[in-house]
């Protein structure tokens, strides 16, 4: 029996999320009650899972489509890290959305997620993972458009975005289980043979897409504004990037064995560095509070996916424990957000200031969180970002610098905006501004002293978490404990400082924390990129709409001529035709007459040339 | 016998009954109406019967010998009683609707006659194996739809009724040529001798392509297309069962059924007719997206949708066979469910462009929501029962491995997606520009059930597959 409890995480959140659909709008606190208590389950269930290796397999559809799970380490650290995420924002939510509309679909949509989320970890085969990973596509959509009135239009970017990336996994997936004759995760073994090569392209667009690299990333700060604020700390934010980066892991690592020096890991080093320096320089001068997190959970994505990439077993650590420790300081920024709109009644730095005093513990969330995603040492982001700026540097000096420029914008975008929403003038609206309620401030402290436990202690996560789902990699290599390069530690801490003087430096200049980075927004040449990329003519989406548009205009004109051929052309050569003939018979005897006389000659010509 | 009985059943009782009701009509139309119902459930339960007899692998033959290779013909196998669940029950669901969308109207009797004698005459193509018989039911059924077609009686409805009916003729016709240049190399109409006599050697190709052209004609398929989206004049229920559910699918099943299922034809076809399918795709999707009547981007979505079924089909290969048969199905569904919700949304807005509709979510909100999962079940995302169709397509051009044909198809997926998205967003979001009320409860109904039945065709899957599985194995011959 306790291979079947292996579909519990799938089916609890499931079932409770549709009793949720059922319950009346009155009864609020039940809805509350039963996402916690799910959650919950699933956490527990999860942590009794963990370590196990549990398969389970129930034969489903033909064509060996089979409804199999598997529980290895790497997806029971992944189930983990999902569940206890998926804990902490139900309890959050409970406050957070207490005066809002749309409760029951909130509730609804959040449940069905986990459970798709967890379905997708344990697949151990590649359409039941699918099934999982594409069916989240209508429950985002509908959980950004419940946000805000004009929520919609944000909610079909992210479902187009989504479902375009989702089609190609699909082909992806398509080929990968005709080249391995199998579905089963488990089972497959390709060479990177150039047509493996192409399945591969498919399946990593697929995963880096959901972990909103770029590309596919432009519906994240879009979303950050319109949808309920525990959605981008529960999807964006931790769920996404995990999964995103899980079956990257599992397809760089074990179905496909990429190498170093291939062309597909520069491929994905090269996302990776293009992914941390344009969404961070974008995160730099934005001004709304959440919109400035959702570059960073896009920006930070880009160094998992250059650890990933550089295919070195260093690299692939460090990006899976990024992965982990994103999750952390990313949702805890996220929520720290949230608490922030939801006592200030706004998120637009403008108007925010001197907070730090109102809300101390959400301000003490936020620095340790802030410290973290900066890579100030000994927070745990610190120790992940080394991991991956060892590989780095292994694999080639110019990724090493681009995740090192990254790292210097990071710091900067964080000094202005710790500055400009905690410190800076107070201002007369936020005078009645209180401190949030403890249902908001127990998640982010827990997540914000995990931040701290797993950067003191980094063995902890490493040696129990991260390096058991790898072993097979790393051949006894433990990277845990303090990096063992002193030249790359003392480098960081010299781009941090430079941070910290440019933050100074900029505050002097320009007069405010918010235009501490005035200088770097308005520098000559910068200043024209921003102003395009802020009137989103870089944005692949729409630059994309624009394609389809054109092409849309020539084809149809296309179907207009075939149309006119019918209802014009074929209708005008009948009548010509007709008319034609018409003429012919006038009723003029001899004419007639003639045109017999023509028959008969043809037929005796017929009839003696076939004698 | 008991089969052979059955198959008679299901074709006669539909064709002949219909007869009868507008007999029955002058007495009382409720009961007109239920025993129209009662029709099509007939053949629906007798063929869910035959399916328990033909899934043991065993297929039924009815043979009454005629000269002149006349023979009349009858077999149910696999792909036939799927083809005859499908298309039946579907066509319950749309009369079910029709009793609340059509009470509005005159002549309703000969509605329900129109509608049931074409269920009949599409059995009887369905399970007619002799080409003539076929023919003439292929006929009856261009007849029924051009009296469908134009049902309101306005002129610009007979125009649009008669272009459908001349291009579906003329099609028919050509096809016709090529039954007879078949019969020349052959010497009989009947399959089941032409598959005997055609063992090893393939078809000519000239008799393929005129039996192509019709069957493209009657699937509208690029360029013979056009008549499908001006069809949409139509009451709403008869643009269901016409454009989604059975017409359009007669030209896919008798394509199934001749060069699959019984002849060989020449290698090049396995790629000039995917070629042509993605074409008819692609371009009917990029039309869908300019599109502003409801009705007519619905009906461009169809005419991109056959073109995928044929794909998979003239792919050839077991996954794309099983693929767009259960694409007949899980398309039939959504796009019946599309055509019937955008028939509530016409008939309680009396409004037809969709840059004039907005926010009807929140007067319609089963409608609505109906309509979301049929596009998401055209779309091809889980749970719903698109995804695996779409995914057994997919599978069979990785296994076809002609990338330009991969390409093209992946496009076409896409623009599924946009002009659905675009449809759904500029009728049932944003601002609400116009009075609107649900639609009466059989209508809302029938919708919200077959929105339901995408769903579970999703989330059940084993069942249709299985079912499809089996036919393909019959079609293809391997064990």
């Amino acid at each position: 029996m306790r291979e079947a409890g292996l579909a519990l995480p799938i089916l609890i959140p499931l079932v409770a999320g549709i009793l949720v659909l059922l319950i009346p709008d009155k009864l609020r606190r039940a809805k509350e009650t039963i996402a916690v208590l799910a959650s919950l389950a699933n956490l527990i269930i999860a942590v009794r899972l963990f370590g196990k290796g549990v398969f389970f397999s129930l034969p489903w559809a033909g064509f060996g489509i089979d409804f199999s799970l598997n529980l290895d380490r790497l997806s029971s650290f992944i189930l983990l890290a999902v569940s206890t995420f998926g804990f902490l924002i139900a309890v959050y939510s409970c406050s957070f959305m207490r005066r809002r509309n749309c409760l029951r679909q909130f509730y609804c949509y959040y449940l069905v997620c986990l459970s798709f989320v967890c379905g997708a970890v344990l697949s151990n085969n590649l359409l039941l993972m699918l099934f999982f990973w594409e069916g989240m596509l209508g429950v985002i959509f509908g959980m950004i458009a419940i946000g805000n009135k004009d929520a919609f239009r944000t909610a079909l970017k992210a479902f187009i975005i989504i479902a375009i990336a989702d089609l190609c996994l699909m082909l992806g997936i398509a080929l990968t289980g005709y080249l391995s004759s199998t579905f089963e995760i488990s089972k497959i073994r390709l060479p990177l043979t150039p047509l493996a090569g192409v399945a591969f392209v498919f399946l990593m667009i697929g995963a880096i897409s959901k972990s909103g690299a770029m590309p596919f990333h432009t519906w994240i700060p879009d979303a950050a504004t319109d949808a309920p604020l525990p959605f981008m700390a529960f999807l964006p934010g931790a769920l996404e990037k995990l999964l995103g980066i899980y079956f990257l892991v599992r397809i760089s690592t074990q179905m496909f064995d990429l190498v170093p020096d291939s062309k597909l890991s520069f491929i994905l080093m090269g996302i990776g560095a293009i992914t941390i320096i344009c969404a961070v320089m974008m995160a730099l001068i934005q001004k709304d509070y959440k919109r400035l997190l959702s570059y960073h959970a896009i920006s930070q994505v880009g160094y998992m996916i250059l650890g990933i990439g550089t295919a070195v077993p260093v690299g692939i650590i460090g990006g899976l424990f990024h992965m982990l420790n994103n999750a952390m300081y990313k949702s805890c920024l996220f929520l720290t957000g949230g608490a922030v709109e939801k006592q200030a009644g706004t998120t637009d730095l403008e108007k925010l200031g001197g907070l730090a005093r109102k809300m101390p513990v959400t301000f003490a969330c936020f620095l340790v969180a802030a410290v973290s995603i900066s890579g100030v040492p000994p927070f745990n982001g610190f120790f992940s970002k080394e991991l991956v700026y060892d590989a780095a540097l292994e694999r080639g000096f110019i990724f090493y610098a681009a995740a090192l420029l990254g790292s210097f914008f990071t710091a900067a975008s964080f000094l202005k905006l710790g500055h400009a929403a905690y410190f800076g003038k107070k201002r007369q609206e936020n005078e009645q501004v209180k401190e949030a309620s403890w249902p908001m401030l127990i998640p982010m402290i827990v997540i914000a002293a995990g931040c701290v436990l797993f950067g003191v202690f980094n063995g902890l996560p490493l040696n129990k978490l991260i390096q058991p789902a790898l072993s097979a990699k790393l051949g006894g290599h433990d990277y845990s404990g303090f990096p063992a390069n002193i030249w790359l530690i003392v480098i960081t801490v010299i781009v941090l400082i430079a941070a910290l003087i440019n933050h100074l430096f900029g505050v002097k200049i320009n007069g405010s924390g918010l235009k501490a980075v005035d200088h770097i927004h308005y520098a000559p040449g910068l200043k024209k990129i921003y102003d395009l990329a802020e009137k989103r003519y870089f944005d692949p989406y729409d630059i994309g709409l624009k394609v389809v548009g054109v092409f849309s205009s020539i084809f149809f004109r296309f179907d207009r001529a075939i149309d006119w051929i019918y209802n014009n052309l074929s209708v005008k050569a009948a009548y010509s035709a007709s008319e034609s003939l018409r003429r012919m018979h006038n009723g003029n005897y001899v004419v007639y007459l003639g045109w017999s006389l023509l028959g008969l000659v043809f037929m005796i010509i017929f009839l003696v040339s076939t004698k | 016998m008991l089969g052979a009985n059955l198959i008679l059943a299901i074709i006669f009782i539909p064709v002949l009954g219909a007869f009868f009701l507008p007999l029955i009509g002058r007495f009382s139309s409720r009961l007109r109406n239920l025993i129209s119902l009662l029709l099509v459930v007939i053949s629906l339960v007798l063929s869910c019967k035959l399916a328990s007899i033909v899934l043991s692998g065993a297929t039924i033959t009815i043979i009454k010998h005629f000269p002149l290779g006349l023979n009349f013909t009858l077999t149910a196998d696999c792909l036939a009683v799927f083809m005859a669940i499908t298309s039946s029950f579907i066509g319950a669901v749309i009369l079910l609707y029709s009793f609340g969308y059509i009470s509005h109207y005159e002549n309703q009797s000969e509605y329900y006659l129109l509608v049931v004698l074409f269920l009949g005459s599409m059995m009887g193509i369905i399970f007619s194996q002799n080409l003539i018989f076929l023919y003439l039911f292929w006929e009856l059924t261009a007849v029924v739809s051009w009296r469908l077609i134009g049902f309101f009686r306005k002129p610009l409805d007979i125009l649009r009724a008669d272009k459908a009916f001349l291009i579906t003729v003329f099609g028919a016709l050509v096809m016709l040529l090529g039954f007879i240049s078949l019969y020349q190399e052959v010497g009989s109409f009947d399959l089941t001798v032409i598959r005997e006599v055609l063992q090893s050697r393939p078809l000519s190709n000239i008799t393929v392509l005129l039996i192509l052209f019709g069957i493209f004609a009657k699937s509208a398929t690029l360029p013979l297309h056009t008549w499908l989206p001006d069809a949409g004049v139509a009451p709403s229920p008869v643009t269901a069962l016409l454009h989604a559910a059975v017409l359009v699918k007669i030209g896919v099943y008798v394509y199934a059924r001749i060069f699959i299922a019984s002849l060989n034809i020449e290698q090049i076809w396995h790629i000039i007719i995917p070629a042509l399918a993605c074409l008819s795709a692609i371009v009917s999707g990029f039309a869908a997206l300019v599109e502003t009547d409801l009705k007519r981007i619905i009906a461009y979505s169809t005419v991109s949708q056959i073109g995928f079924i044929f794909f998979g089909f003239s792919i050839g290969n077991e996954f794309g066979v099983a693929g767009g048969l259960l694409y007949i199905l899980m398309h039939g569904l959504a796009k019946a469910g599309l055509f019937l919700c955008a028939g509530i949304v016409e008939q309680n807005t009396k409004i037809k462009d969709v840059t004039k509709l907005g926010g009807l979510i929140k007067t319609m909100p089963f409608t609505a929501i109906a309509f979301l999962f049929c596009s998401l079940s055209v779309m091809g995302v889980p749970p719903f029962g698109g995804f695996f169709s779409k995914f057994l397509l997919f599978l069979s051009t990785a296994k076809n491995g002609q990338w330009g044909l991969t390409f093209a198809f992946l496009a076409a997926a896409v623009l599924t997606v946009l002009y659905l998205l675009r449809a759904f967003n500029l009728v049932f979001l944003g601002e609400e520009k116009s009075e609107a009320k649900e639609g009466s409860p059989i209508m809302v109904f029938s919708v919200v059930l077959l929105a339901l039945l995408s769903l579970a065709g999703g989330v059940l899957i084993k069942y249709p597959l299985d079912f499809v599985i089996s036919a393909v194995k019959q079609m293809l011959g391997v064990a």
